[in-house]
């Protein structure tokens, strides 16, 4: 037995499927697609029935990649029940998704969830008339107090079924879906999809495209406009008879002070600072406990084991390689993730998505933009898997090159650990700002050149709200499990790679060969190179290694100020490490990962030239 | 060849070869065609180059696999068509009946006007940028509808007001935001507007940020 929770976006799937499944989640890619589904098991009445959250939508005749999942999944009759949830406070709009459920003619029930709110905003909900108009059983749940949500599996289990409601659509359009029904029998839904251009059945999409065609020329009015303006206008008669407006009781608006430049602007600057000061500080208290425990508990036994050479270096590549993945994944971007997820939850991120729409616009990108910007202060990695918010195959290339030269926190380590440490903190910050003025030169550049058009913002506002604390750390949690299960593999396979390399001697010969570059373009000595490559699996390892390979933790005592400042400018903007190849890759194709691992090696060498040049 | 030109060809050949069982001559396609059998021999040449039909010794004319499946296609679309005009065109005399209207008699006279291309000069609608193609040649996804109108637009709306949408611009960008509910004939307030002329509109009870130019796209009427 299958359920699936369908929806808008903020509409409280999230918390019913926590609340519902316990922590038993498990995260799936559905085939061909990168959006997640999350999978939880719940026993019933000695029955095993697995529960889906599909990703929030507003729509089923869209082409986002979250609309097409949706809607392949409604057509193969993906679940034995829908369950739809509807947002109370907003129950006409969210009707409209569910009135192109029913063309579907899955099992339904309807959940209106957060009636708490609705209460207090003096909505008042008419089950019985509600139900009778949908066709469905109906229940008022309030998730965030956990009211009602315990009869969701009876009722689903128990009283689902194929709704009634049917959308009237303008007589036109009915004219149409008989006449493709009758020559091609194609089915009401398919049609209606083929009517605005969706489908993959080429004879179906050309006769509707004929019809469409003609239903315009009489019109004067797309036949999306159409087809969603019926759709619409039965959404809005069921709510104005199912929902009454009692007293409203008057609460301060807090978006009078968050969407305003003054001092919204000022709040988004704070808040983003103490994010990631905060992420900075417990991180780099958390990394040092976990290296420190992981090299006394675990490295140091190992080697005390002396085995083969061969083996011993292995092995120790791959202690190494779990190391790096652990120190990093946990103190950082864990701590990022629970920061984040607690701003998503609030809904505070919509609010800074609109104040950054001005700026992001001068970047050649739009408010949404900001989200893998912030993100990409933590790990470059999900920011880059966030891309996907964005529209535009142009909007997501800019990010793409963005977000590979945004500092992330593994770059701020190297930042703060040879420069604040050894040449000064203000030194530290000159770091920061010249690649900020990087960022923003390759932005502009960017924004001329790249093909495309420029897809503005959509975003509705989510409504402020208190996060729950276990729905933010059950995010975070799949968050983290999601990077460890791309990165650490390749932070492995790397590892033990470079290890051989070394074991066999390669890495001299590599540093003699890169000599011209490092010490003559650089000024920095010959085994800064393979500290540079070693960089390339995690950034902050360039540092570690420069340390391990100079002999010394005291790198002040055997290179000069300038150099280390050059070393650590190069290393910072020098190519993203393998994990963010990897994911922009997967993302983006091969051509984009290549462009951008080139202009960022391109960058930092020139940098560090020209840095090199103006201290000697 | 004009597209839509191949498309009569390949229906006429595909529709002669399912009723007769056998594939068409030149002589018997001209007749079909009603074209001398000069310019179906040339025209043919085109379609045996563009890899849709082949043509075998006596004239005999067969369609290549892709040619076939283009023949059934158009066969399709204008049965379609043709069943659809029908249907409206038995609608619209119901309603101008009941009406007595002279201006459904007019929609009615195009739609039989239109059936009646249709059917006796077998000529299909033209091919219009329609079906989604745009989309594929990375056409600019806000581009102008064809259906023009000259009302102010959102984003010259100040703080405060109150509009009733009346038409969008853009395909692409339209679908998100008739989704959301900003269909014509919708009532939206302006909730917040920042001097770049971002917007935040609430809409069905719903607040919704624009980017300047999305809201430069939706045209309104302003109400009190």
């Amino acid at each position: 037995m299958k359920i699936a929770l369908l929806g808008n976006p903020g509409a409280g799937k999230s918390l019913i499927f926590n609340q519902l499944t316990g922590l038993g989640i498990e995260v799936n890619r559905y085939p061909g697609s990168s959006v997640c589904l999350e999978c939880g098991n719940v026993c019933y009445k000695k029955e095993k029935i697995e529960i889906v959250d599909l990703p929030g939508i507003y729509s089923l005749d869209g082409s986002s990649e979250e609309e097409i999942l949706v809607r392949k999944f409604l057509e193969q009759g993906g679940a034995d029940v829908i369950v739809a949830v509807l947002d109370a406070t907003k129950l006409e709009r969210n009707l409209y998704l569910f009135t192109q459920v029913t063309e579907f003619s899955p099992k339904l029930i309807a959940v209106v969830n957060m009636i708490d709110e609705a209460e207090r905003q003096g909505l008042i909900i008419d089950v019985g008339e509600l139900s009778s108009l949908l066709g469905v059983p109906v229940l008022l749940t309030a998730a965030s107090e956990g009211r009602e949500i315990d009869r969701i599996l009876p009722l689903a289990l128990g009283s689902a079924r194929v709704a009634t409601l049917r959308v009237p659509y303008d007589h036109h359009i009915e004219a149409a879906l008989n006449s493709l029904e009758k020559t091609l029998r194609a089915p009401r839904y398919k049609s209606l999809l083929a009517l605005q251009g969706t489908g993959d059945d080429r004879i179906l999409l050309d006769a509707a495209g004929a019809v469409a065609h003609e239903i315009e020329l009489r019109h004067r009015m797309s036949v999306r406009q159409i087809i969603a303006t019926n759709r619409h206008n039965l959404s809005r008669k069921i709510a104005a008879a199912a929902v009454r407006q009692g007293d409203r009781k008057k609460t301060f608006d807090l978006d009078s002070l968050l969407t305003r430049v003054i001092p919204g602007v000022p709040i988004l600057i704070t808040i983003l600072f103490f994010l990631l000061l905060s992420v900075f500080v417990i991180g780099s208290w958390m990394q040092e406990l976990i290296v420190q425990t992981f090299t006394t508990y675990i490295i140091l036994p190992f080697t005390a084991l002396e085995l083969p050479p061969l083996a011993e270096r292995i092995g120790f590549s791959v202690l190494i390689a779990l190391e790096a993945g652990l120190g990093i994944a946990f103190p950082f971007i864990l701590t990022f993730y629970i920061g984040l997820s607690l701003l998503e939850d609030t809904g505070y991120m919509t609010r800074a998505a609109f104040l950054a729409d001005r700026a992001m616009h001068r970047l050649g990108l739009h408010g949404e933009a900001i989200i893998p910007m912030v993100i990409g202060f933590g790990c470059t990695v999900p920011a880059v898997m966030s891309l996907r918010i964005l529209k535009t195959r142009r909007e997501q290339t800019i990010a793409a090159f963005l977000i590979s030269m945004v500092p992330c926190s593994a770059r701020t380590v190297v930042i703060a650990g040879i420069v604040a440490a050894f040449v000064g903190i203000f030194w530290a910050f000159s770091i920061y700002v010249i690649v900020f003025i990087l960022i923003i030169l390759t932005a502009v550049i960017l924004s001329r050149i790249t093909p495309g058009e420029q897809f503005g913002m959509i975003v509705e506002m989510s409504a402020l709200r208190r996060p729950q604390a276990r729905l933010v750390l059950a995010k975070s949690w799949l968050r983290i499990k999601e990077f460890l299960f791309i990165a650490m593999p390749l932070l492995i396979i790397t590892s033990i790679g470079l290890g051989l390399l070394q074991y066999y001697g390669v890495t001299d010969a590599f540093e003699e060969l890169l000599a011209p570059v490092t010490v003559t373009l650089l000024g920095l000595p010959e085994y800064a190179s393979t500290a540079l490559l070693f960089g390339i699996f995690r950034k902050e390892l360039a540092f570690e290694t420069l340390a391990v390979l100079s002999g010394t933790a005291d790198l002040g005592s055997v290179m000069t100020a300038g150099q280390l400042y050059t070393f650590a400018i190069v290393s910072v903007l020098f190519i993203p490490c393998i994990s963010t190849i990897a994911v922009l890759y997967r993302q983006l194709g091969a051509r984009i990962a290549i462009l951008i691992s080139v202009y960022t090696v391109f960058l930092g060498l020139t940098i560090g030239a020209i840095i090199n040049l103006l201290i000697t | 060849m004009q597209p839509s030109l191949r498309e009569d060809y390949l229906e006429a050949i595909q529709q002669f070869s399912e009723k007769n069982g056998h594939s068409p001559h030149f002589a018997e396609l001209a007749v079909i065609l009603g074209k001398p059998e000069s310019v179906v021999r040339s025209d043919m040449e085109d379609l045996v180059s563009s890899g849709d039909a082949s043509i075998f010794p006596g004239g005999v004319i067969t369609l290549t696999g892709q040619g076939k499946q283009t023949g059934e296609s158009v066969i399709k679309k204008h049965e379609t068509l043709q069943c659809f005009l029908s249907e409206i065109l038995g609608m619209d005399t119901i309603a101008a009946s009941d009406e007595a209207c002279t201006l459904e008699h007019t929609v009615s006279d195009e739609t039989i006007d239109r059936l009646g291309q249709l059917i006796v000069k077998r000529d299909g609608p033209r091919q219009h940028h329609w079906n989604g193609k745009g989309k594929e040649k990375g056409a600019a996804p806000c581009a102008v509808e064809d259906y023009d109108c000259e009302c102010p637009s959102i984003s010259d709306c100040a703080e405060g007001e109150n509009v009733i949408i009346h038409c969008i611009h853009g395909r692409a960008c339209a679908k998100r935001l008739l989704d959301l509910g900003m269909v014509p004939g919708e009532r939206a307030s302006i909730k917040r507007k920042l001097s770049n002329g971002a917007l935040v509109v609430q809409v069905k009870g719903c607040d919704v940020a624009l980017s300047p130019e999305i809201a430069s796209a939706i045209g309104v009427e302003r109400s009190s």
